[in-house]
């Protein structure tokens, strides 16, 4: 195919070291109606400053409610290639791993059923799978299906959970961030698929507290490996990277949180009871620091980027869980806030939200946790520790005060 | 409430509030409960409208269970 459209402005991205996608739509719109117009549209939308999409519509696949973003151009007069444009979500494998095999599936799939556009990985953790029309959708889910692929969440349900690749590459992951990841997805397939809640829910889990998904900052349920044993020095290690020119003092003693790490130049001592494992100087001394077990993970909630009061990050409920398969201790917690939020959520209210608006307190109880100082997230702020009229039938003072 | 009779009244229910007034699935599930009907049942029968594409769910800034005859001509 010759070119259809002139892309001044597209063409000034393709300038500069790093790679460009209009390049990689060029290469898509010499194979595919479909790119080529959405390379025109793209350029005719930076040129007029208008999207030029229109939103929603009715698409899916049987059986699901959602997987699917529907998408419909504007101007499909004048691009018919992308008159329809809908977006397929398909649930990635945990930690992104892929043999080559897959890839070429994927992108041999696309050129047939599709654009030939993808986005490996949309910010939900999916396998995004750009521009399709609704009479493809049907197929395209039986293919997916029998190639053991499954679409990923999209609107009022359980998104995708994700997580960070582990114990697969990584040292410092303190829990098996795949399989967690892997057995959620399979234990709430109905909450991915058929969208029940006032609005998303994202569940993102990282193997320690350095947090590569951000899912401090992104998921409505953290999970966050975690240590509770003291943390191993090697004494060597540590002047090895003294003697390299790492100002302990500077670099790791003064930016600890907890204030418990000493250094005399010679020998660097924690004091463990305060720590507040934030892994700031095992991530800074690779090697010659390290967490020790018992491990396990912290549970945080309501992370939401644009919040009716901010940005906002999650909120430690759970201190310290074992994370052992078969997870049940999760599965419930999950299922219990699941089961609050959906009798008292509104429309498009994040849990978070909901913990704002109702409180902390019945959150706590609702989950069955009890109060703890971990959960105090900010000084001044209230440790949601209330007695109940039957609390205090039961005199609890007279104990404290034999 | 037998299973078939649940999923005629939800279909109903959808039917009836059709451009009136749109139902999240766990508006269906509030309205059912109160005739004695468990949150699982509801469910249930709700699932199997949405397997049969009697019904489905759609999106406007969020999801809603509405007549499944409206996918077609999207
Ligand atoms: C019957 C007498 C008193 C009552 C009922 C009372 C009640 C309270 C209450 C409800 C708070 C807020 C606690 C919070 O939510 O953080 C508070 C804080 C405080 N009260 Fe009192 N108070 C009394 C006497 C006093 C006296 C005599 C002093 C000082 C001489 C005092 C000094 C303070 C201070 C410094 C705070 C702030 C503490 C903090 O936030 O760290 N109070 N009081
Ligand atoms: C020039 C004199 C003073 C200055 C500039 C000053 C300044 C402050 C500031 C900035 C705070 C923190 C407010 C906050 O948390 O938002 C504070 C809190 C407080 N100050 Fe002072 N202060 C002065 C004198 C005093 C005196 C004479 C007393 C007691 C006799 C006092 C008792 C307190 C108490 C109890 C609090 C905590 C109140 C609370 O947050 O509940 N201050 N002060
Ligand atoms: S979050 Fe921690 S465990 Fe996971 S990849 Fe990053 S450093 Fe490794
Ligand atoms: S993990 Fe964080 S709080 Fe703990 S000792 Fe290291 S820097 Fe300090």
């Amino acid at each position: 195919m010759t070119k259809k459209y002139d892309t001044p402005l597209l063409d000034e991205l393709e300038k500069g070291p790093f790679p460009s996608f209009v390049t990689e739509m060029k290469k898509a719109a010499a194979k595919s109606e479909m790119a080529a117009d959405e390379l025109g549209l793209l350029e005719k939308s930076f040129r007029d400053k208008v999207t030029y999409w229109k939103h929603g519509g009715i698409v899916g696949v049987r059986g699901y409610g959602g997987g699917v973003i529907g998408r419909y151009s504007q101007l499909a007069d004048q691009f018919p290639g992308v008159a329809h444009f809908h977006t397929v979500r398909v649930n990635q494998p945990s930690g992104l791993f892929y043999t080559s095999e897959t890839m070429r599936f994927f992108c041999d799939l696309w050129d047939r059923y599709g654009s030939g556009l993808t986005n490996f990985h949309g910010s939900t953790g999916d396998i995004i799978l750009l521009g399709t029309v609704t009479e493809n959708l049907e197929p395209l889910a039986t293919v997916l299906s029998m190639n053991g692929f499954d679409l990923g969440g999209s609107g009022s349900a359980m998104r995708t959970p994700s997580c960070c690749v582990g114990p697969a590459r990584c040292e410092w992951s303190m829990i098996d961030t795949l399989d967690i990841t892997y057995d959620l997805t399979q234990e709430f397939q109905d909450e991915l698929h058929r969208p029940q809640f006032p609005y998303k829910f994202k569940i993102k889990t990282v193997g320690c507290p350095v947090d590569c998904n951000a899912s401090i900052a992104r998921a409505d349920l953290s999970i966050i490996g975690t240590w509770k044993g003291p943390i191993a020095i090697d004494q060597d290690k540590v002047k090895d990277f003294a003697k390299k020119g790492v100002n302990i003092q500077e670099e790791i003693v003064n930016f600890c949180p907890g204030k418990c790490i000493t250094w005399d130049g010679n020998n660097l001592a924690i004091n463990n009871s305060d720590c507040l494992h934030c892994m700031h100087c095992i991530a800074k001394l690779p090697g010659a620091l390290k967490p020790t077990p018992p491990f396990g993970a912290v549970m945080l909630i309501g992370a939401k980027a644009p919040f009716v009061i901010g940005a906002t990050l999650s909120w430690v409920i759970v201190p310290f869980m074992e994370m052992k398969p078969p997870y049940e201790e999760i599965k419930t917690l999950i299922r219990n806030m699941w089961d609050w939020w959906n009798e008292y959520g509104k429309n498009r209210e994040r849990i978070g939200e909901l913990i704002i608006r109702r409180g902390m307190r019945e959150f706590l109880e609702v989950c069955g946790l009890e109060p703890t100082p971990e959960m105090v997230r900010e000084p001044r702020n209230d440790p949601f520790w209330f007695w109940k009229e039957e609390d205090l039938e039961k005199k609890p003072w007279e104990e404290f005060l034999k | 409430m037998e299973k078939e009779e649940l999923k005629k009244a939800i279909y109903k229910l959808i039917e009836e509030s059709a451009g009136k007034k749109k139902y999240k699935q766990q508006d269906v599930i509030k309205h059912f409960r109160q005739q004695g009907l468990a949150d699982a049942q509801i469910k249930e029968a709700i699932r199997e409208l949405i397997d049969a594409g009697d019904l489905i769910y759609t999106y406007f800034g969020g999801s809603y269970i509405e007549l499944g005859e409206k996918r077609q001509g999207s």
